[in-house]
């Protein structure tokens, strides 16, 4: 393992570049624009600022809230990475993120009142329900040569509506007066929680997918097969490389974190499934790949700021009195700064 | 590959971010500088406050609320709070700036706000229109329907083709009561009257709304009504299309000089009032207020809007003698005998529901055309 | 009976000018080669640029026109960063998206209550008349009739201009087209901020002749149907028209249903046009599929070897 963290390490450091420079750009000018914004709407933006990093970075309850936010995205976001890596885009987090949650709600409707001998079962069946829906996207591409980015594009929508629809239907809560929710999850078969904060174990398993897929990428065959596979399907199907299993083995894992990132939200945070569960952080877990070249461990980082820009929008709204959703121009603006920075080179 | 780049700006940024916040240094609570005597009160709106609807009526309670207490309370507020987790984190940073009572306005913040009053046994929390209570938790609610019943008198003396339209968005028993309640009283004075449903599943979309109205229209319905949270684009619609609207939440006779018939509005400013007040007076706990707390019209929680140029005189004193009726007690708008569509009896000729039966409402009642979606 | 064909079909019809406008837009940015899922930033924008134009000067046209303008405005920051820059456009897009529901949320709030005079249907002559076809077709606002005339219009631009044939080999192969003396890149440019345009004007449409209203992220992702209509057509303008009346009469149906009283899950059948389209894509299959643009293709499936 010492080793592996060795390799790592290097790679990490060589990816370093000079701080000022980066900022420059990047950072700087989004924070200037918001705070044109904020000018305009007649909001004192320096205290804005210091209200939004309080309510983010500045409290511990905040720190657990970016982190609680920065999970999921960190996983939709490897969701990303590891097709990207071999190749193939998949914009489809978003669709199998639910359809994780609808596993877990599926199986613990199933299993009624168990111990916590079925939370493995819950993760497990929430990694099969993402992996079964970008399977289908993983399936088309390889049998019929059908995009997967077009595929999975379309998988979201059908996803989310699938989800409404079995929420309004056979999950529904016969308790919840028609609320279209699904039955609670007994205490016994949530994440352990940190006191008074939702940051729950569950969240472990980002960091840990994220390691773990780092040393399968960089560090062993199967990850220089689908890296190889990524460069040049040609060459890699004339080195031998069964070009469409490793197209279908991404695809599936990339269901299965995804997945996972509905897992955490239904285990950890939710309680139960939603129709809104979720929502939105297939498509920020894309994006946040994209901040960093799709870089497994790098992920965590982007994950986790944009998860402290969503999280400071409170403030916005509580002590500025704007629209939460104002906090949107920020993401924007850093991501936009952030994308422009370099040609695309590659997808990898 | 691009990725060393990016991530190196991504240290700085996590970096400069963490400057930045050392530079502020831990900000302490803001509410906590507030004199001692004033208790922070916070509200959370699930749309925007002015949008004829819903949280138009919360929003105006809270000013009211807040003129009354003068110096008392400091309120806070947020609006488009969405119905998700996301409530969790509003609500903690009320708490983080001190906020001593909190009132999740809408039915989807419950789950919510039930998960941080675990967390905070020292806030009180005071909820619209739940259905369920912890020991810092109450709820409350008006008995609108007693108000949508005499829209519905209005809406069945009026029709020419006895045909009514309801927009509504899920079917939620408050939804499904205020549906069975307007069908009861446009039956009680016209037996012809039918009630057609139609479920958008969503509390403000103004494209599918203008959508579900056009249809019905086309359908023959004559007078809608509604049971969205955003309700202008509804009573405009009605009005363009040269039909009638019975109107819910607020007062939005101004949008339909023509076809507006009167409507169920919110006076929520004396019941927070009454909440706000009990909390610092340590009168909170244990009263009324801290289980399911309902008040109707006869308590003024809620009222008929004021009737449109269309409403001939007969008719309004007609409803007016309704609404007396009920605040006297000789009039209940959802009475026994009750048939819902297929004809079952579900409550019993003679017999008043409680608020608490009327509340566990699944059912419509038989003249409404539509179904409970499953 | 007869009555309620036609308030489903013609209903169909109002509610789907918006994602046709998005879709014809989108049409032409990704014949160019371009993808924007910023189209749903751009209809947002467009719907408050128009409602806020309508609300100050009165004149739903002019407001319709700053709806279009306020979505090629935000169409060119995807340009820019996507095109210029060469940004993966995906990502881009999904960027200008949040940017889109952002800036409208920030300025949109005063206008939640305001009240305009927004465009009413007109009534053709001779055609409004016609039985069954009348009021489907030929009761609408003006902005559905452009929508109507748009799409053969666009259909003529691409396979009969040279501009068109410019756009389109830019979206085929566009080392072909700086041979000849153009520039892609401009192209490129030029075909985002007219597909924004049209985006804006979709959302203008939602905001200053449909619903008459402006609320926070009213579009509810009809810029992403938009999209999805794109591919349902298999990039012709024509079909663009039938993809997106299709997803209106998904909707308009539903609704009808509902006042009937027939119980239909909504969420089902919302998921139609959808399915529909992933349908297509798999049982037409390949051929059907040459006709995405090649250069698209790069961006659909990575430019793999």
């Amino acid at each position: 393992m010492s080793v592996f963290t060795v390799g790592l390490t290097l790679r990490v450091k060589r990816d370093f570049k000079p701080i000022a420079q980066r900022f420059g750009v990047a950072a700087v000018l989004p924070v200037a624009l918001f705070a044109l914004f904020l000018m305009l709407a007649g909001v004192a933006p320096i205290d804005t600022f210091a209200a939004m990093l309080q309510s983010s970075v500045g409290s511990s309850y905040g720190i657990g809230e970016v982190l609680v936010r920065a999970a999921p995205f960190a996983l939709t976001a490897l969701a990303a990475v590891i097709p990207a890596r071999a190749g193939l885009l998949n914009v489809g987090a978003e669709g199998q993120l639910v359809c994780g949650g609808l596993g877990v709600a599926a199986m613990a409707f199933a299993l009624g009142d168990v111990s916590p001998a079925g939370i493995p079962l819950l993760i497990v069946a929430g990694m099969a329900g993402g992996a079964a829906w970008a399977g289908i996207a993983g399936v088309l591409r390889t049998k019929l040569q059908l995009s997967e980015t077009i595929s999975t594009l379309l998988l979201n929508y059908i996803g989310y509506l699938l989800v409404a629809h079995v929420l309004q239907g056979p999950l529904k809560d016969p308790a919840s007066f028609n609320w279209p929710y699904s039955a609670p999850l007994s205490d016994a078969l949530r994440f352990a929680t940190l006191l008074g904060s939702r940051v729950n174990v569950g969240m472990l398993l980002a960091p840990l997918a994220a390691g773990v897929l780092a040393v399968l990428l960089f560090r062993t065959y199967w990850g220089l097969n689908l890296r190889v596979t990524g460069g040049n399907p040609q060459a890699a199907r004339r080195a031998g490389i069964n070009v469409p299993r490793t197209y279908l083995t991404v695809m599936l894992i990339a269901g299965a974190l995804a997945g996972l990132a509905g897992v955490l939200q239904v285990m950890g945070v939710e309680g139960r499934l939603r129709p809104t569960s979720g929502v939105g952080f297939g498509y920020a877990g894309f994006l946040a790949a994209w901040m960093v070249g799709h870089h497994p461990i790098w992920v965590l980082l982007s994950a986790l700021l944009l998860a402290a820009i969503a999280v400071s929008g409170d403030a916005l709204q509580i002590t500025a009195g704007l629209p939460a959703s104002s906090i949107n121009i920020l993401t924007a603006l850093v991501l936009l700064g952030v994308l422009a920075r370099g040609r695309a080179q590659s997808r990898g | 590959m691009m990725g060393k780049k990016r991530s190196g700006f991504l240290v700085s940024a996590a970096l400069g971010l963490s400057l930045l916040m050392l530079a502020c240094g831990p900000a302490s609570p803001a509410g906590d500088g507030a004199a001692s005597g004033t208790t922070t009160v916070g509200f959370l709106f699930v749309g925007p406050k002015d949008d004829y609807g819903y949280n138009q009526a919360a929003y105006l309670g809270s000013v009211e609320m807040e003129k009354a207490m003068g110096a008392r309370v400091k309120v806070l507020r947020a609006e488009n709070v969405p119905e998700t987790e996301e409530a969790e984190r509003v609500m903690e940073g009320m708490i983080n700036q001190g906020a001593k009572v909190i009132f999740p306005t809408s039915y989807g913040h419950l789950d919510p706000a039930l998960n941080v009053a675990k967390r905070h046994p020292t806030v009180t929390f005071i909820h619209q229109g739940g259905l369920k209570t912890a020991p810092n938790l109450g709820t409350y609610f008006g008995n609108i329907y007693e108000t949508v019943y005499l829209g519905g008198v209005a809406a069945g003396k009026m029709t020419k083709t006895n045909k009514l339209g309801f927009i509504v968005s899920f079917p939620i028993p408050q939804v499904l009561m205020n549906i069975n309640a307007f069908e009861q009283g446009a039956k009680s004075v016209n037996p012809n009257a039918t009630t057609a449903v139609v479920f958008t599943a969503n509390w403000c979309d103004p494209g599918k709304q203008a959508e579900a109205a056009n249809n019905l229209i086309a359908q023959g319905v004559d007078v809608l009504t509604q049971h969205q949270d955003c309700s202008k684009t509804i009573v405009e619609t009605a009005e363009r299309r040269g039909i009638m609207s019975v109107g819910y939440h607020a007062d939005a006779s101004a949008l339909a000089p023509k076809g507006w018939l009167t409507g169920a509005v919110w006076n929520w400013g004396p019941l927070y009032t009454q909440e706000v007040k009990a909390v610092l007076d340590g009168k909170w706990a244990g009263s009324p207020m801290s289980g399911k707390y309902r008040l109707g019209i006869k308590d003024g929680a809620v009222d008929l809007a004021k009737f449109g140029a269309a409403v001939p005189a007969d008719v309004q004193a007609l409803i007016k003698a309704k609404q007396k009726d009920i605040i006297d007690g000789k009039l209940t708008p959802i009475e026994g005998p009750v048939k819902d569509q297929s004809g079952n009896v579900k409550i019993a000729a003679g017999v008043k529901p409680s608020i608490d039966d009327l509340e566990k409402t699944d059912y419509l009642v038989e003249g409404v055309i539509g179904s409970v979606p499953r | 009976m007869l009555s309620i064909v036609e308030a489903v079909l013609g209903g169909a019809v109002r509610s789907s000018t918006a994602v046709l406008f998005a879709a014809l837009g989108e049409l032409i940015a990704e014949r160019a080669g371009v993808v924007n899922l910023g189209t749903e930033g751009c209809m947002l924008t467009g719907a408050l640029g128009a409602f806020a134009v309508t609300a100050a000067t009165g004149n739903p046209y002019l407001g319709a026109l700053a709806g279009g303008g306020c979505g090629a405005l935000l169409a060119a920051v995807h340009a820019y960063v996507a095109v210029v820059r060469g940004a993966n456009q995906l990502a881009t897009g999904m960027a200008v998206t949040i940017l889109g529901l952002g800036v409208t949320s920030f300025w949109g709030r005063s206008f939640v209550s305001t009240q305009i005079q927004g465009m009413e249907p007109i009534n053709l002559p001779v055609l409004s008349s016609m039985p069954l076809l009348g009021p489907i077709l030929f009761q609408h606002d003006p902005l559905t009739y452009l929508s109507m005339l748009l799409a053969p219009v666009i259909w003529l631009f691409l396979a009969r201009t040279r501009w068109g044939l410019a756009l389109r080999a830019t979206g085929e192969r566009q080392e072909v087209v700086y041979s000849v003396g153009y520039s892609p890149t401009m192209i490129r440019f030029a075909a985002v901020v007219a597909g924004g345009f049209l985006a804006g004007l979709g959302g203008a449409q939602l905001a200053v002749a449909y619903t008459l209203n402006w609320v926070e992220n009213m579009t509810q992702g009809r810029g992403y149907v938009a999209v999805a209509m794109v591919i349902f057509a298999s990039w012709n303008p024509l079909m663009a028209v039938a993809g997106s009346y299709l997803f209106g009469g998904a909707l308009s149906l539903q609704l009808a249903l509902q006042a009937q009283g027939v119980g239909v899950s909504p969420f089902l059948m919302s998921a139609v046009p959808y399915l529909v389209t992933l349908g297509v894509l798999i049982v037409v299959g390949r051929r059907r599929r040459q006709a995405m643009p090649d250069e698209l293709r790069a961006v659909f499936e990575g430019s793999r070897g």
